[in-house]
């Protein structure tokens, strides 16, 4: 950055530490001094290309090539318009071309390749789809709310461990007070002689100690619900990706046994193996049970247990 | 190897902490082999992963034996094969590319050599560079698999001359079919390199991470990404050359470039990923991560991704022109891009996979040139992927010089779970396993995995040959530590001075010594040098001191084992934490006593570490302290456990610090280190600890036969199937 220098007047910022460098619209630094010198009226030509120029575009150069900062400055006046974000098309590949278009006008207006054509192409868009470009104004991308929100995670983090870590100190404080309040109490009060009174004061702040230093390795109760989900946080309204699969299908358990299969639910009333049942009192009913659900399962018990020689 | 099967059996993991020295290697080699012969349909392959390549090397020769073993044994050989795989480097036999001495500079020069469009090239102009040994196995070397057996690098090298065939390719193409593979962790751990090397490891595999007590470092620093000034400058080059590249290309061969937008729109994955020379960088992101999904039309051009990449250059640029020290969660960073410079979070997710397309489409062969670029998207794809478990800090100079600006970015994981997570998943069996792994509790904790068996061992030994000496205090009963408020103490530096002369003076052959810090040992070293005490010392022994530089530290260590191997001996004095403390063995006489001055603590002000650990603290609920501590006893476990290397090694260990007598210090150290601490040696002074040890030495300096440790801790056959013996195994299983 030392050896960069306004064009105009060769001073650096090696001999002047504080030297600013402007930066306007046609992507040529001065420093300030200059700007102030050659815009006096507010408007004049570029030194370099001639360009027409306000004072009021001067902007401080934030990067070390002016092309980088005069091609940020075009790049948000074009996103401004060229808004539209991936939700708003029907597939991946038709917003992929959509940026792709997007970046090639910033890159025309930035290396002036047609810029007539382009700038009016830019106006007819933006006449064309003034609604949408108003609508988005507002709304962030998609991944810029992901980022806010882990932004949010983070701060509410650093929120809470800074709030626990002040509440453990005060409490330990406290305790600390407590103790000594109350050997000073008992000194005052007591019968007993002091050394003895200085002991249990001892062994009791020893125990303090202990108790604080377990606390310290406890861990700390999170602030999640159990679903993983981070408790009074601000959920993202992007609509749930549909997933796109097979329907599950049922189908019936097929018993294997080595013989005869089981007899159905429906048929063991008229086999007649109900007869060898309890039958179900009204108090069982109440709750779904039936006579044949009893058998069916014993059925199948004794079915699943043969054997193959 | 009881738990070792039962964590098999139960196709989990396990934690196990086995003293260095002691067989670890062997004994799971054996297992595992015996178990994957015995069912080879459960684990079809083992991952042995180490760290650093003598270390690989070891593994392969302990390999090597148990095979040869197994011949002489069942007299037929089995078919195993077994081979080890490293970088380029240390693989490469082509005669102009092995003799560069860097491995990115290698990897460059291969690529440029091998890649699918340069050979596609060839065809038509045939004065392109090649690689034969590439060609040659091309040609045939994926038909006629490598024959079983035990290959280690060099093995493989002298296969790949032999045969005319690129032994790396050869080593990448075998591990899929081989059943033991030894590498290192970063072909695991690194989701930039397991990408393209592990990627088709199958499911049912062993892996086991030795030497696992840094692991958590490990992991943490392949998500991490520091970007300085000078990355920024270089990614600028690196952009021109993109920019200017794309538009040679547009004039001469705008069909490429159509081509690839084609594939771009229709979100096609490269249809020539298999082209295994091509894939240059992979994802830096984990692969269940990756947005499954077409590119984004905000950077679908050339074009427009270099404008996209230089708008985020310069975003970072200006973030680095920071006055003071910034940290922020990623959300609050792209929350700020956007505001800046208008840039989305989902491009920024495939700035990484788009680069790597582009650098494919315009056949740029040098990539090493494009580390910086790569280094930037890399960042980009992490940092808009993953919203947790990892900071940003910005820091516009260093802490120890406030008045020179050097402004770094930082991106640092915390988490090392998040990294090591896809190989608990994937793998049904992985086992970490190190001689310093105290507390055991702590490594599930972090890495967050449950394992099913977790246990510490001990040796059996038929002598104590290890005597741990914690010295509190000087001879004058000054107290030794070497926290801050001592550090410039005199007093403690002169009685640190006396431990060390004493210690020269009955100590036979080496020491080592190792201090918390380069900066703690010039200063100790400086002010002993003005009391004489050096001078003195070096009546007794020669002294060799550790750099931060490798080469003199290499020197260093070699003139030591010479001074060890003749004369009177040697001390060297070292780092926790430093290269010697991490891999090099003092066997035998190489280190018969080793001196811990002080507790190795990390340096705690350095803010990546202050946001580790507060997110340990409010994740795992791990505490600041105790991380702390862990760390520092684990280093200083590796520290005195660089001496004892075998049975019948026997070294002295001293913690010279009063600290480490605190129960909560000395319970972290290993379970095979705290047996033989005994009460008695916890507070000593300096006299009565040379006593001890004179005590010590003279007992061990006694001849000591192999016939000694039978019936202890060697069994022979007849003992081994001996009734009691049968019964006590049964009995200890029973137990556990």
């Amino acid at each position: 950055m030392d050896d960069q220098g306004c064009p105009r007047c060769k001073t650096t910022k090696y001999r002047n530490p504080s030297l600013k460098l402007m930066v306007n619209v046609c992507g040529h630094t001065l420093c300030e001094n200059c700007v102030e010198m050659l815009f006096v009226r507010g408007s004049g030509n570029c030194v370099q290309c001639d360009t027409p120029l306000r004072k009021s575009n001067f902007r401080v150069q934030l990067f070390e090539d002016p092309a980088v900062d005069k091609e940020v400055e075009i790049r948000k006046k074009v996103l401004k318009i060229y808004n539209k974000r991936d939700f708003d098309f029907p597939s991946l590949r038709v917003y992929n071309d959509y940026l792709e278009q997007v970046e090639d006008i910033v890159f025309n207006l930035t290396n002036n390749i047609d810029v007539e054509n382009t700038k009016l192409r830019m106006e007819q868009y933006q006449k064309e789809n003034r609604d949408v470009i108003q609508r988005n104004k507002a709304k962030l991308t998609r991944e810029q709310e992901e980022l806010e929100e882990l932004l949010l995670l983070e701060q509410q983090g650093n929120e809470q461990r800074r709030l626990d870590v002040l509440q453990e100190e005060q409490r330990q404080l406290q305790a600390k007070r407590k103790n000594k309040q109350a050997l000073l109490d008992e000194l005052e009060q007591s019968q007993l002689p002091a050394t003895i009174l200085l002991a249990k004061h001892k062994a009791r702040s020893a125990q303090l100690e202990t108790e604080i230093e377990q606390q310290k390795q406890s861990v700390k109760p999170t602030s999640l619900f159990s679903t993983g989900i981070q408790q009074n946080q601000t959920v993202s309204l992007v609509p749930i990706p549909r997933i796109e699969e097979v329907l599950y299908q049922y189908r019936p358990l097929k018993m294997d046994t080595y013989g005869p299969p089981a007899p159905d639910l429906g048929q063991l009333g008229r086999l007649g193996y109900l007869n060898h049942v309890r039958a179900a009192l009204p108090q069982d009913t109440a709750g779904g049970y039936t006579t044949a659900m009893a058998c069916h399962r014993a059925m199948q018990d004794a079915f699943s247990g043969l054997f193959s020689l | 190897m009881l738990e070792l099967k039962r964590t098999l059996d139960a196709k989990g993991h396990g934690v196990l902490e086995m003293p260095s020295g002691t067989g670890k290697t062997i004994s799971l080699l054996s297992l595992i082999v015996a178990y994957q012969r015995a069912f080879p349909l459960e684990v079809t392959k083992l991952i042995y992963c180490s760290r650093t390549v003598p270390e690989i090397e070891k593994v392969v020769e302990e390999l090597r034996k148990l095979m040869e073993f197994y011949t002489k044994q069942t007299g037929e050989t089995n078919n195993f094969l077994a081979l080890a795989l490293s970088s380029r480097k240390n693989l490469c036999i082509h005669p102009e590319v092995s003799s560069l001495r860097f491995g990115k500079e290698v990897d460059a020069k291969c690529h440029s050599m091998t890649a699918s469009y340069i050979r596609a090239q060839r065809h038509s102009n045939p004065s392109l560079p090649t690689c034969r040994f590439y060609e040659e196995f091309d040609a045939v070397g994926r038909q006629v698999p490598l024959p079983a057996g035990v290959y280690n690098l060099d093995d493989l090298k002298d296969y790949g001359r032999r045969k005319g065939h690129c032994p790396y390719y050869t080593a990448r193409y075998a591990i899929l079919h081989a059943n033991i593979v030894v590498y290192s962790y970063h072909y695991l751990l690194d989701p930039k390199i397991a990408d393209l090397v592990s990627k088709e490891l199958a499911k049912k595999s062993v892996v086991v991470f030795d030497e696992a007590h840094n692991i958590d470092n490990v992991c943490i620093d392949s998500m991490s990404v520091n970007i300085t000034r000078r990355t920024l400058d270089r990614c600028q080059t690196n952009v021109e050359t993109l920019h200017s590249t794309i538009q040679q290309i547009k004039e001469t061969d705008a069909a490429r470039l159509k081509q690839e937008y084609r594939r771009l729109v229709e979100g096609l994955k490269e249809a020539n990923v298999a082209r295994e020379t091509d894939v240059y960088l992979a994802n830096p992101v984990l692969p269940d991560e990756i947005l499954k999904e077409a590119v984004p039309g905000t950077i679908r051009t050339a074009e427009h991704f270099v404008g996209f990449l230089r708008r985020f250059m310069e975003y970072l640029k200006s973030r680095l022109r920071v006055q003071h020290v910034v940290q922020e969660s990623a959300p609050q960073f792209l929350k700020d891009i956007y505001e800046k410079v208008c840039i989305d979070r989902k491009p920024l997710r495939f700035c990484a996979e788009r680069l790597q397309s582009l650098l494919r489409t315009l056949e740029i062969t040098d990539i090493a040139d494009f580390s910086a670029v790569t280094l930037i998207s890399n960042f980009a794809t992490l940092v808009s992927t993953y919203s947790q478990g990892f900071t940003i800090i910005i820091e516009p100079f260093e802490d120890r010089t406030p008045t020179i600006a050097n402004p770094v970015l930082h991106f640092s994981c915390m988490d090392p779970s998040i990294a090591i997570k896809p190989v608990f998943q994937r793998f049904q069996s992985v086992i970490i396993t190190s001689g310093t792994l105290s507390p055991l509790d702590i490594y599930p904790r972090m890495l967050d995995f449950r394992p099913v068996t977790m246990s510490s061992f001990t040796m059996t030994l038929a002598r104590t040959c290890l005597c741990p000496l914690i010295v509190g205090r000087g001879n004058d009963q000054v107290a030794l530590s070497s926290k801050f408020e001592t550090r410039e103490d005199f007093a403690v530096i002169r009685n640190y001075g006396n431990l060390l002369l004493e210690m020269s003076a009955i100590v036979p052959d080496g020491i080592v010594a190792f201090f918390t810090s380069y900066v703690y040992m010039e200063n100790i070293v400086a002010s002993w040098y003005e009391q004489g005490i050096l001078e003195n010392i070096q009546r007794n022994k020669l002294i060799f001191i550790e750099t931060p530089d490798a080469a003199e530290t290499s020197m260093a260590l070699e003139k030591y084992q010479e001074a060890c191997e003749n004369g009177r001996g040697a001390i060297l004095l070292s780092v926790a934490r430093g290269k010697v403390s991490e891999g090099i063995d003092f066997v035998h006489h190489f280190g018969r006593a080793v001196v811990m001055f002080g507790v190795p603590y990390v340096y705690t002000q350095s803010r990546i570490l202050k946001a580790r650990l507060e997110y340990l603290r409010d994740h795992f609920q791990i505490r600041e302290n105790d991380f702390l501590t862990f760390d520092a006893m684990r280093h200083a476990a590796q520290c005195v456990g660089r001496a004892i290397r075998g049975k019948t090694d026997y070294g002295l260990m001293v913690f010279a610090d009063k600290r480490y007598a605190r129960a909560d210090k000395r319970g972290k150290l290993p379970r095979w280190i705290q047996e033989h601490l005994s009460e008695g040696s916890l507070n000593l002074t300096v006299d009565e600890s040379v006593h001890l040890a004179k005590h010590f030495l003279r007992q061990m300096a006694q001849p000591f036969r192999q016939e000694d440790q039978l019936g202890l801790s060697l069994l022979t056959l007849e003992q081994l199937q001996s009734e009691e013996m049968l019964q006590k195994i049964t009995q200890m299983a029973h137990q556990s």
